[in-house]
């Protein structure tokens, strides 16, 4: 026998190993559920309960809270786009699907900023490190929207304005929270879901990241 | 004048001209109508079935206006959309190779319909007449080709299919499809030897290779079919796993594995992912026929004895082809039932079953049988 | 560099040397090894930010701190030269504390912008951070806010913020490139780096600045924003701007150079590199020759080496007097081995010239006059036969050269092209890296890698064989010109066979007097600078 090999004990008794009643029986199921609803499409009166299909583009299912969907780039508050073009996200992409260029602005209070943020959303598994590893919550992947289906490949190649579209303005402060944010736990947790709901409505509600009392934030470059 | 007289008289009963002509009709009938339009119907009924067995909507999308019907036109939008896709071919494919293989799984499955009785015999001249059984002079077969070597023919052909699948997985220049080429043919090949010998107890209980022999040799009453005696049953049980093992479908879909593992047409779209997928149901209709010839009593129709004594013949015909239909139609349904049914076998368990379960029961089948028609003769 | 003992032996200390022991192990080190040196050599790991190895050490950033047996407070190791029986202690708490709070000094005014900050991935300070504190901020006031993208120079921009006032910006100007441009002004926690009054940051060596700044405060801003430090690769080469072959490393990344640092070589550059230098990346993929060129048409190496062999051919059946060879101090001594064999031991050519780019500027510090990176490898190689270029205008007017084979463009045509009638020649084979007026001018081009693309070797104005190595993939279908020569060899009759040019390299090192004793060096892994240490 070959190296890493596992034997796994197989069932016992004859019955079991000769799989033919259990065939049997699984088919008897089947052909049941097959009669019932036959019979009820045929008379019309065939029990709507318990069909389990979701029409899909009139029915969707609701997604839970953390779905990682399509790609967004979260505003500054003057509209701006937040991210900073710190490579964070195309370092850590496994896919390889961010395309950052940076750029420098005559605008003293942003130092860089992307000229170019491109996501080619065939390219992406989705996995979120992106979202993960911002520094700045300028990326979110919290739309709840799937990647549109598009006849080119280069549609899927989404741009900077078409990411930014998307966006909502971030309350966090850029650059972080404050000096003390891990030492008050209490305040962190309550304060710091990302409502992926208020935002996946697409009204005014901003997640409500709170910046905890006490200390005032540090300042910060880009707020300067 | 004459030559007229000499063309017109090729065409009378018996002559060559008449030969021909019937069998390119009945080619034309069961080979290009019959079987793909059974065979895309079934592309249908099988998601409709599936959907009924497992408490769904089913296909509902594909609708004319409001003609709806079930959804039995998803079968006329696949076909358009396997013709109007793009035809892609991989830049390193084996060019030739690569358009061949989805012919060759085509074509066999289409060819082996050659030796299938699908009706009782046309009585040429009396078609209007009552004309009991075996007393007609002028009778023409429902059988394109009555062979001597009968089912024999069936295997050939239907081995040459395990072609397509390697070829289709080689020429792809794809290490995916290479791989799935080599499941289909490993898994094509050991399930052949199993076929045969299930098939070969129930030669030696008809003394006949040729199908139209065996269903006469069963009668109207279905306790008269082939499938009754404990040696044919478990011979059609091992023909059964066999044929569909052929055809590639779960539980044995190996090969192909339609959404986890990838199959040798992985590189083919368009009308050529067209022909795989429609020689995969032919394969059905095909090896279902061959099944109801074999096991259930052909076109006979049951419980009515003596119908040939008191219709006329072209009715007696049609009775009988309509028979053959509805068999062969539930059958499809029955297998779809068991791909709707079972969970995939693994590819070793797959070989196991193949060489060390099936194999071996069926040659015990053989000498069991063997050993007692010895005895009641 | 002192050569490192194995620690814990501590043989009888000779009259040049001293023990000293480091954390309990006792060690000998030459007489007035500085303190901070010594415990990093037996991998004590002190933390240092202000220290460079190659310049003065004014012990201002105190990060180097470390205990010594009978002083009362800490002494900055940098500061301190070793002495006999001195016992040290890098590691005990104290130590760390002292080394932790240190570092929380710097930090205190940091702007942590580290997510715009080009310097992130290399930084000296992050990487103290993550080494010796690791600890969250207690500064829950307002930072001290100073300039930020103050533009200092023509090649470097400054961020004051960033600045740990380490001083070795100043250091490098005023020791390296002897020009004091840069100052501290103000004190306390405003004071700032800055040029000293009407001077601006524009020394022939001011990029070396961005080198040894431990932060990112000062950046090029040639390579400002362009690339994350981690993403980039380093491969060791020499740079081939001039005669003195300063040691680099190329840094690039998806067959993109991106920038040249300065390489440690003691006996060449020690440290440092120039400005120029820097930049001759630039012209790596400029105007490329990528397809060979048969007749003024791109065709397939097979159809114009058959070419450029039938062209040779027919002037060599004549006579082997009709011909002359072009050697080009640009290329390295591998090509041109692998012409001179092809040219005067096979073909039987007599004539040979030297060709290369003009003389430039030149100080006494690092530049060369000699812009080219082997002139003394092509003489040597050419050995008595080659001429100047104004041989070769003579030799074409006069009409006794009928085919010239060219290796390497650059200056053959010299300042006046008019003076080398180019015209009078039936074959003019040209192994060119780039497009000019010689590349268009000849019969059969074949295109050759440029020097971040091959493997070789250079020999600088001290005549020192260095190697050079492949940073990028050639470009377009480019070939190495030993490759190139070796198959149009092959094609007039002479047997080269050489597959790698280490096999070039050990041929000529056995032929040539002056390559004798060069190593060809271990193949080495191109290194990601993701997973390498801290610059500057």
């Amino acid at each position: 026998m070959a190296v890493g090999v596992k034997v796994v004990a197989r069932p016992g008794s004859l019955k079991q190993q000769m799989y033919l009643p259990a065939i049997a029986e699984g088919m008897g199921v089947t052909f049941r559920h097959f009669i019932k609803n036959f019979v009820g499409n045929v008379t019309g009166n065939r029990d709507k309960t318990d069909i389990v299909t979701i029409e899909y583009p009139e029915q969707k299912k609701k997604y839970p809270e953390r779905f990682r969907g399509l790609h967004r780039l979260m505003l500054r508050d003057d509209g701006q786009v937040r991210c900073v073009a710190c490579m964070m996200c195309p370092t850590v992409c496994p896919a390889h699907c961010i395309t950052i260029v940076p750029e420098e602005t005559a605008d003293g209070r942003i130092e860089k900023r992307p000229k170019l943020f491109e996501i080619d959303e065939l390219r992406c598994v989705v996995c979120g490190l992106c979202a993960e590893a911002c520094p700045c919550d300028a990326i979110r992947m919290d739309t709840g929207e799937h990647a549109k289906p598009t006849y080119r490949r280069a549609d899927a190649v989404l741009d900077k304005e078409e990411l930014m579209s998307r966006g909502i303005k971030s309350v966090a402060v850029q650059g972080g929270v404050g000096a003390f944010w891990r030492e008050k736990p209490e305040v962190a947790n309550t304060g710091q879901v990302q409502s992926a709901n208020g935002s996946r409505s697409g009204a005014d509600t901003v997640p409500a990241q709170i910046v905890p009392e006490g200390p005032p934030a540090g300042p910060v470059v880009a707020a300067k | 004048m004459h030559m007229w007289e000499t063309i017109k008289g090729s065409f009378e009963y018996g002559h060559p001209g008449f030969t021909g002509l019937s069998a390119l009709i009945k080619i034309v009938y069961l080979m290009l109508a019959f079987g793909p339009g059974l065979a895309s119907i079934l592309t249908w009924m099988e998601r409709r079935q599936s959907s009924l067995m497992q408490d769904r909507l089913g296909p509902n999308r594909a609708n004319i206006g409001r003609f709806k019907a079930w959804g039995i036109t998803h079968f006329l939008a696949d076909a358009l959309k396997f013709m109007v896709k793009e035809d892609f071919v991989p830049v390193k494919a084996h060019k030739f190779l690569f358009a061949l293989a989805p012919v060759l799984a085509l074509a066999p499955a289409l060819i082996v319909a050659a030796i299938i009785p699908f009706g009782a015999p046309l009585c040429w001249g009396h078609l209007t007449e009552i004309v009991p059984t075996g007393t007609c002079g002028q009778a023409v077969d429902l059988q394109i080709a009555r062979l001597d070597v009968g089912i024999l023919f069936y295997f050939a052909i239907s081995s040459l299919s395990v072609y397509g699948a390697t070829l289709a997985g080689w020429s792809s220049y794809n290490k995916w499809a290479m791989m799935g080429g080599l499941r289909a043919s490993s898994q094509m090949m050991s399930y052949e030897v199993t076929m045969g010998m299930a098939v070969l107890s129930m030669f030696l209980i008809y003394g006949t290779l040729e199908p139209g022999a065996m269903v006469a040799q069963q009668g109207y009453w279905p306790w008269q079919w082939g499938i009754w005696g404990i040696p044919t049953a478990l011979s059609f049980f091992l023909f059964l796993t066999a044929a569909i093992a052929e055809t590639k479908r779960t539980p044995f879909d190996i090969p192909e594995g339609e959404p986890e593992i990838i199959g040798y047409f992985v590189e083919y779209s368009g009308l050529r992912f067209g022909m795989f997928f429609l020689g995969e149901f032919i394969e059905i209709v095909f090896s279902s026929a061959l099944m109801v010839t074999i096991f259930l009593g052909g076109w006979h129709l049951p419980f009515l004895d003596g119908l040939a004594d008191r219709v006329p013949n072209i009715a007696f015909v049609l009775i009988t082809h309509g028979a053959w239909i509805v068999k062969v139609f539930l059958f499809t349904g029955f297998q779809l039932l068991i791909r709707w049914s079972l969970p995939r076998f693994r590819s070793d368990q797959l070989m196991q079953l193949g060489w060390q379960r099936l194999l071996p029961v069926s040659i015990a089948n053989v000498l069991i049988t063997a050993g007692w028609i010895l005895y009641s003769r | 560099m002192a050569e490192s003992p194995v620690p814990g032996s501590a043989p009888a200390p000779a009259a040049d040397t001293v023990t000293v022991t480091v954390d309990g192990h006792a060690h000998t080190f030459p007489k007035g090894t500085n303190l901070l040196e010594a415990c990093n050599q037996v991998g004590a790991n002190v933390p240092f930010f202000c220290y460079h190895a190659g310049l003065s050490s004014p012990a201002v950033c105190r990060q180097c701190l470390v205990d010594v047996k009978g002083q009362p407070k800490p002494v900055p190791s940098c500061y301190t030269p070793v002495a006999d029986k001195m016992e040290v202690t890098t590691n005990s708490a104290k130590v760390l504390d002292i080394r932790r709070q240190m570092l929380e000094f710097t930090l205190l005014n940091h702007p942590i912008d580290c997510p715009i900050c080009d310097k992130a991935g290399e930084c000296t300070l992050q990487k103290h951070y993550f080494d010796w504190d690791g600890k969250f901020s207690r500064n829950d006031g307002i930072k001290v806010h100073k300039d930020k993208v103050v533009d200092i120079g023509k090649h470097i921009v400054l961020d004051q913020e960033r600045c740990i006032l380490c001083t070795r910006c100043i250091r490098v100007c005023d020791e390296v490139a002897k020009s004091p441009d840069l100052v501290m002004a103000n004190r306390g926690d405003h004071e700032v780096l800055t040029t000293a009054p009407g001077r601006s940051l524009d020394n022939p060596y001011s990029l070396n600045t961005v080198d040894v700044c431990p932060v990112g405060a000062l950046t090029s801003k040639d390579f400002r924003f362009a690339m994350r430090a981690w993403e980039l690769v380093a491969t060791p080469s020499v740079c081939p701007g001039c005669a003195t072959g300063c040691n680099i490393e190329v840094h690039a990344s998806r067959d993109t150079v991106y920038r040249l640092v300065p390489r440690i070589n003691p006996a060449v550059n020690k440290h440092w590199m120039c400005d120029e230098g820097r930049f001759t990346y630039k012209t790596v993929r400029q105007s490329r020759v990528v397809a060979p060129i048969s007749g003024g048409q791109a065709v397939e190496w097979d159809r114009a080496l058959d070419d450029a062999a039938a062209g040779l051919k027919a002037v060599l059946d004549r006579s082997p007097l009709g011909v002359g060879v072009v050697l080009s101090a640009q290329s390295t001594n591998e090509d041109l081995h692998a012409l001179a064999r092809l040219a005067f031991d096979h073909l039987g050519v007599q004539k040979a010239y030297v060709a290369g780019k003009d003389e430039g500027w030149h100080d006494d510090i690092l530049v060369s006059a000699d812009k080219n990176p082997n002139t003394a490898g092509a003489k040597a190689i050419g050995g008595g036969r080659l001429r100047s270029l104004a041989d070769l205008s003579r030799d074409l007017k006069a009409g006794s050269l009928v085919a010239l084979l060219v290796l390497g463009e650059e200056g053959v045509l010299g300042a006046d092209p008019a003076t080398m009638p180019l015209d009078k020649l039936d074959t003019l084979v040209v192994l060119a890296c780039h497009h000019n007026d010689l590349v268009d001018a000849a019969k059969v081009v074949l295109p050759l890698t440029a020097w971040a693309e091959s493997d070789g070797t250079f020999t600088n104005k001290l005549g020192m064989v260095q190697r050079i190595r492949a940073a990028l993939a050639p470009a377009g279908d480019s070939l190495p010109g030993w490759e190139a020569l070796s198959h149009l060899a092959r094609r007039l009759g002479a047997t080269m066979e050489f597959t790698t040019a280490k096999q070039v390299f050990i041929e000529a090192r056995d032929k040539h007097p002056f390559m004798r004793g060069a190593d060809w060096g271990r193949p080495i892994l191109p290194v990601q600078l993701r997973f390498a240490n801290s610059r500057g």
